[in-house]
């Protein structure tokens, strides 16, 4: 039973993870056909994986309701929220748009969920300023170089942090465009390319170790 | 047949967008905006009514895609087609459902173990180019030759910037002297990058912002019969109601929650 129940996924991990990384270093016609196959293989996979969390939501929604929980009547609205979007995609055949008109989908991504996700984020903008005053009170050299990269991004960006700049130091000849360029193409870049190798280095440790299935914990408990 | 094909010609022909469903669209758009900004004052009913929609609409969303563009075409096309490989990835995936029934769970672990496998694969080969040895090429090209003087600077400071960073998050010696003193200087580079994300996160929230209140005036328009006007004055009605009458309740105090 260990072989039915851990051996062979964890050999299926381990071949799919060979071939997968041995394909995209041997230039040869049957790798490249591997990739193909294996990316709409996994397309596959993951869409039913996105299946797998959605009936996860349904049925915490679903049993909210039933236990008549505080506040279970919002959970219906997951399901109306969710009909909105899948009955016109039904209906227009995932088209937004039927030549330059809108189909009842396109209807429905523009008024309702665009309007719902850009909302939704933007509201974070109110709590970033708040979180902002939190953070950059400048008890270090550090923080006030943090606070000071940012404040320079944030004017750099609009028109009235132009005016100002010009103001106050536009005798300098130096525009604040050219100060967020230099940033953003110089000192930012450094940071980045830091943090970003210490990715790299944690990411290709981790994925081997799933390879060679000393990482196992994905798999959950026996 | 047919009366199953003219019901689905009816079904279909009340999804058809008129110029009512456009005016009808502004004051749904103009309403789930308000309602989401309603939670800035307090947290409300209109709120949770707005965040659970989200959360059904984005999963809605989601679905139609995965359906339209990988279960049908990838899928029931290609079974229609005679390919039938296609079922390999189908049982796999569909093993994943096994999570709902704990005795046979563990057939979802083909289907995971699949997804990590091609993950795996798939991420070292593409981290080593992307962030390990295009960042160390881009740190040396500056000096490869042919560069101005100035992009010679920039890169000197790049370089050296970027050496002390890695000297920050290398624990194998301990952090004392020179190697300190390139730690600390790590720091600084850092934090610009963390002040420039920040602020670029802020500009980018911000632009969202002035969106959606670009849309909030184009809804408040006569062509929306005043769409953003009336939903506020019936949000604010029943803010201004709400605590008139949480206030005879509980003589003016809100209850904790």
């Amino acid at each position: 039973m260990t072989l039915i129940k851990k051996q062979i996924p964890l050999l299926i991990c381990f071949v799919v993870g060979f071939l997968t990384l041995s394909s995209y270093y041997v230039p040869h016609p049957v790798s490249e056909k591997y990739m193909e196959g294996i990316n709409k293989w996994e397309n596959i996979v993951f869409g039913f994986a996105f299946l797998l969390g959605l009936l996860s939501l349904f049925f915490s929604h679903y049993n909210k309701i039933r236990r008549r929980v505080p506040g279970w009547g919002y959970s219906i609205f997951v399901y109306i929220g969710f009909l909105m979007m899948v009955v016109p995609a039904f209906v227009s055949w995932g088209q937004q748009l039927d030549g330059a008109s809108l189909t009842s989908l396109g209807w429905a991504y523009r008024f309702v969920f665009n309007a719902l996700s850009g909302t939704m984020f933007s509201v974070l903008a109110f709590y970033i300023v708040s979180t902002a005053y939190r953070a950059f009170r400048i008890k270090s050299p550090q923080a006030a170089v943090l606070f000071i990269a940012a404040l320079i991004m944030i004017i750099g960006k609009v028109p009235l942090g132009q005016m100002m700049w010009d103001g106050a130091l536009g005798w300098t000849n130096v525009l604040v465009a050219d100060i967020v360029e230099w940033l953003m193409s110089v000192p930012v870049v450094a940071g980045r390319r830091g943090i970003m190798m210490g990715l790299a280095v944690g990411a290709i440790v981790t994925a081997l170790k799933i390879i060679f299935g000393i990482e196992r914990q994905y798999m959950g408990k026996d | 047949m047919e009366f199953l094909a003219n019901i689905w010609q009816w079904f279909a022909g009340l999804f058809t967008v008129t110029p009512g469903w456009m005016i009808f669209g502004g004051w749904m758009a103009a309403g789930l905006t308000l309602c989401i900004y309603s939670f800035l004052y307090k947290d409300n009913p209109f709120f949770k009514v707005a965040e659970h929609l989200y959360l059904g609409a984005g999963m809605g969303w989601v679905f139609q895609v995965t359906f339209f563009q990988t279960w049908k075409p990838r899928v029931w096309d290609a079974l229609m087609d005679g390919q039938f490989v296609v079922l390999i990835p189908t049982v796999l995936g569909l093993s994943l459902m096994t999570q709902f029934f704990p005795r046979i769970s563990w057939i979802s672990r083909y289907g995971f173990t699949f997804i990590m496998g091609y993950g795996a694969g798939l991420v070292i080969p593409l981290e080593i180019t992307t962030n390990f040895l295009r960042q160390i090429g881009g740190t040396i090209a500056p000096f490869a030759g042919g560069a101005g003087f100035w992009a010679m600077v920039n890169g000197a400071i790049i370089a050296f910037g970027f050496i002390c960073v890695l000297f920050y998050f290398f624990f194998s010696v301990e952090q004392k002297g020179v190697v300190k003193k390139a730690s600390n200087i790590g720091i600084y580079f850092l934090m610009l990058y963390f002040g420039a994300a920040f602020g670029n996160t802020v500009m980018g929230r911000f632009s969202l912002l002035y969106g959606r209140f670009d849309d909030l005036y184009k809804y408040s328009g006569s062509g929306y019969f005043y769409a953003t006007h009336v939903v506020l004055g019936l949000l604010v009605a029943y803010f201004v109601l709400d605590k008139l009458v949480l206030s005879k309740k509980n003589g003016g105090q809100e209850p904790a929650h």
